[in-house]
C-alpha cells in the first residue's frame, strides 16, 4: 500500500511535466531500441548462417585450394587435382567412405527461347549420395557419364521449372554456355544447401565440366565423407596427410590447400559474429549511457525546481529516505517506460529491416525483453541515484526559503 | 509542552558567525496561543524552525513534549513533524499542479499507515474547502490556498500548530478569516505558536513574545483590556508619526510657497 502510494506519487510528479518526462525517456528509448535491434540482427544472421552450415553435414571434410606466401604477399593457388580424390579415398579406407570432387562455375542454360543463369557444377556419381540429394525424375550423374565425358546434365528443381514448366524435361536437349546437353534427370526441391541454392544449379559430369566446358585442370572443391562424425578429427588429419603426400609437400612447408569442417566454419563464424557483436553492443551501450545522462540531467533539474516541495515534504514528516525513494522511483519509471518503448521500437525496426532489405534475416529473442527491462531498471537507478541523494540531503530550512 | 533553556543557534556566513539565537529561555504550555514578534533578523523564524524540529540547536536545551530534541534520531524527528506538529507558511508552500485533496494527503503518505482519503476530506471540510478538493493551487485564491495549507497542517491531528507569518501574503479581510480558523483550532485545544510582525495579528494571541537580536526582550500575557490598550497605543504612536509627517509636509509646503531666492537652484 505504502509503496503503491510512492509509485502513484512519482507518476503524478512525472505527469506534472509530461513533455519533459517524455523527452527524458527518449535517450533510453533509443538506447534500448538499438540494443534490441542489434540483438535481433545478430541473432537472425547467426541463425541463418548456422542453418546453412548445418546443411553441410557434420561428418564431411571440405578441401579447398589454398593460399601461399610469396615474400610478404599471400595469393591463392590452385592445387587440387581429380587424382587427389582417389588418393584420399585409397589412403584412408575404413575412415573415409566416399569422396566427391567438384568443379563449379557460372553458366547460362537455354532451351529454345527460354534461358536461365545458373551455377554449373561438375560432379561424379558420389555427389548425390554424400549430400543425400536425389533426383525426382530420370537418373543422376553416373560413373559411366564421367568416364565417357558424356554431354548429359541433371537440372535443379527450379531450373527445370523455369525452362520446362510442367512439361517433362527428360531427354530434351538444352544448351549450356552454347554446348548441347541432354537432360537425364531433375533433382528434388531442396533450397539452400551449404552456400548455394541447389534448386538453381545444373550438374554435369566432372570430366565434361573440366575438359570440355571450362578447360580446367584443377578442382574447386573436394568433399570427403567421413565414416562417422565422432571420427572427424582423425579424418581431417588423414585428409591433410594424403594431400600433402600427393602434392609432394616437404615436412615443415605449409599446405597448399585448406581443409574445413562444419565445426570449424561454425567456430570461425562465431568469431566474426563476436566482433560484430562487440561493435554493435558498444554502439548500443554508448546510446544507453547517453540516455542515462539525459535522465540524470532531467532529474537534477527536477530536484532544483522542486526544492520547496522537498522542503515541505520534510516539514510534514518525510524522512530523507522517503525523498530519496521518491526521486529514485521517478527516475526508474522514466527509464522503464523508455525501456518498454525501446523494446517495441527495436523490434519494429529490425522487423522493418528484414522486410525492407529482404536479405537480412532478423530474429528477436523473447529473452531480450526481460534483459532490456532489467537494463532499463539499472539505468534508472544509476542515473537517479545522484539527483535523489542531492534531494534527500537538502536542508529543509533552506529548501523552504528557496525561490 | 515546549521548554527551552539557553538556546543558541549559530550560522556560519562566510567568515563571520551569525548568532541567530543567543540564549533563549522559553516555556510554552499545552493550550497556549503564543505570538512571536520581532523585526526580520530577530531570530523568530529560527526559533520556529527549532521548535518545528526542522533544525537542531547549536547549544542549549530544547524539550518538546518532554523529549530532548538533541537526543532524538532523524526518524523520531520526522515522526514528530508528521503527527505532533503542523506547519503553516507565509507562502502556503502547496505542491503545484496537484489538487487540494492531494496536497492535504501528503502528510498521510508519510504516516506509516494506510492512507485514508476520508481523513483528508474531513480536514478540508474543517477549513470549509471540501467543494474545492479537486482544484489545484493555481485555480485558488491566496486565502483558499492558505486554508488548504492549514488543512494539511491539521490532517494528522497535531497537538502543536506552528504558523510563520500566515497572513503575510494576504489582504486584511482574508487574513482575518485565517485568524478566525486559528482561533477555532485553539478553542479545540490545539497549541498555536504564530510568528508575525503585524501587531494587530499578534494581539490576538494570549501571550506575546518579542524578540530582538536573537534574544527574548519581552514575554507578556495579554488579556482583553491590554489587547485594546496595545491597539490604541499602536494607533496613537502611528498617529504621532503621522502628525509629525503631516507637520513636516505642511512646513515644506509653506517654504515652497515663499521660496528664498538663494535656495533656488
Amino acid at each position: 500500500m505504502f509503496h503503491l502510494r510512492i509509485i502513484a506519487m512519482a507518476v503524478r510528479g512525472l505527469q506534472q511535466n509530461l513533455l519533459r518526462s517524455l523527452l527524458a525517456t527518449l535517450g533510453v528509448v533509443i538506447g534500448v531500441g538499438a540494443v534490441v535491434s542489434a540483438v535481433s540482427i545478430l541473432e537472425g544472421a547467426q541463425r541463418d548462417i548456422l542453418g546453412k552450415f548445418e546443411s553441410l553435414g557434420a561428418d564431411q571434410v571440405i578441401m579447398l585450394n589454398g593460399t601461399r606466401q610469396h615474400g610478404h604477399r599471400r595469393s591463392s593457388v590452385t592445387s587440387l587435382e581429380p587424382e587427389d580424390a582417389d588418393k584420399v579415398l585409397q589412403d584412408n579406407e575404413g575412415l573415409i567412405v566416399a569422396v566427391s570432387p567438384q568443379y563449379g562455375s557460372a553458366g547460362q542454360v537455354k532451351y529454345y527461347e527460354k534461358n536461365a543463369f545458373v551455377s554449373v557444377l561438375g560432379v561424379v556419381e558420389t555427389y548425390s549420395e554424400i549430400n543425400q540429394y536425389f533426383q525426382v525424375h530420370g537418373r543422376g550423374i553416373t560413373r559411366e557419364d564421367v568416364r565417357g565425358n558424356a554431354m548429359v546434365c541433371v537440372l535443379g528443381h527450379g531450373v527445370a521449372e523455369d525452362l520446362f514448366g510442367a512439361l517433362p524435361a527428360i531427354g530434351k536437349p538444352v544448351k549450356i554456355n552454347g554446348k548441347t546437353f541432354i537432360v537425364v534427370g531433375v533433382m528434388e526441391e531442396r533450397g539452400v544447401m551449404g552456400f548455394t541454392n541447389v534448386d538453381d544449379q545444373v550438374t554435369i559430369p566432372l570430366s565434361t565440366a573440366m575438359r570440355r566446358m571450362f578447360g580446367q585442370k584443377y578442382l574447386s572443391v573436394l568433399v570427403a565423407q567421413c565414416v562417422s562424425a565422432e571420427k572427424m578429427t582423425s579424418c581431417v588429419e588423414a585428409c591433410k596427410k594424403s594431400l600433402r603426400a600427393a602434392h609432394r609437400i616437404r615436412a615443415g612447408d605449409e599446405d597448399d590447400f585448406t581443409v574445413f569442417t562444419q565445426e570449424q566454419m561454425k567456430q570461425q563464424f562465431a568469431q566474426v559474429a563476436m566482433i560484430f557483436g562487440i561493435v554493435l553492443y558498444s554502439i548500443a551501450g554508448i546510446s544507453i549511457v547517453v540516455g542515462a545522462i539525459g535522465i540524470m540531467n532531467i532529474m537534477l533539474v527536477s530536484v532544483t525546481e522542486r526544492t520547496r516541495e522537498i522542503g515541505v515534504r520534510i516539514a510534514v514528516g518525510a524522512r530523507r529516505f522517503d525523498i530519496l525513494k521518491q526521486f529514485l522511483v521517478e527516475a526508474s519509471i522514466i527509464s522503464m517506460f523508455g525501456g518498454a518503448l525501446g523494446v517495441v521500437c527495436g523490434w519494429a525496426m529490425s522487423d522493418f529491416l528484414s522486410k525492407f532489405t529482404q536479405v537480412l534475416e532478423t530474429y528477436t529473442p523473447p529473452s531480450i525483453i526481460v534483459i532490456a527491462m532489467i537494463m532499463a531498471g539499472i539505468v534508472g537507478i544509476v542515473s537517479g541515484i545522484y539527483p535523489a541523494i542531492r534531494a534527500s540531503r537538502l536542508d529543509p530550512v533552506q529548501a523552504l526559503r528557496y525561490e | 509542552m515546549i521548554r527551552a533553556e539557553q538556546l543558541h543557534k549559530h550560522y556560519q556566513m562566510g567568515d563571520s558567525v551569525v548568532h541567530a539565537l543567543d540564549g533563549v529561555d522559553l516555556s510554552i504550555k499545552q493550550g497556549e496561543f503564543v505570538a512571536i514578534i520581532g523585526a526580520s533578523g530577530s531570530g523568530k523564524s529560527t526559533l520556529m524552525h527549532l521548535i518545528g524540529c526542522l533544525d537542531r540547536p547549536t547549544s542549549g536545551l530544547l524539550e518538546i513534549n518532554g523529549e530532548l530534541v538533541s537526543a532524538m534520531t532523524e526518524k523520531q524527528l520526522a515522526a514528530a513533524r508528521n503527527s505532533y506538529l503542523g506547519f503553516v507558511f507565509q507562502t502556503f508552500n502547496l505542491i503545484n499542479r496537484t489538487s487540494a485533496l492531494e496536497n492535504v494527503l501528503v502528510p498521510l503518505v508519510y504516516t506509516r499507515r494506510a492512507v485514508q482519503r476520508a481523513t483528508a476530506k474531513k480536514a478540508l471540510d474543517r477549513v470549509g474547502l471540501l467543494s474545492r478538493a479537486s482544484h489545484t493551487p493555481s485555480e485558488m485564491s491566496g486565502g483558499e490556498c492558505q486554508r488548504v495549507a492549514i488543512a494539511r497542517a491539521i490532517v494528522n491531528s497535531p497537538r502543536l500548530l506552528l504558523a510563520d507569518e500566515p497572513t503575510g501574503n494576504l489582504d486584511t479581510k482574508t487574513g482575518d478569516q485565517i485568524m478566525q480558523i486559528f482561533h477555532e483550532l485553539h478553542a479545540e485545544g490545539i497549541t498555536i505558536v504564530l510568528v508575525t510582525h503585524e501587531m494587530d495579528v499578534a494581539v490576538q494571541a494570549d501571550r506575546i513574545i518579542s524578540m530582538r537580536d536573537g534574544q527574548i526582550v519581552e514575554d507578556t500575557a495579554v488579556d482583553q483590556a491590554q489587547r485594546e490598550q496595545i491597539l490604541i497605543d499602536a494607533q496613537s504612536s502611528f498617529r504621532k508619526v503621522f502628525d509629525q509627517k503631516a507637520a513636516a509636509r505642511a512646513k515644506a509646503n509653506d517654504t515652497d510657497a515663499h521660496p528664498k531666492p538663494e535656495a533656488a537652484s
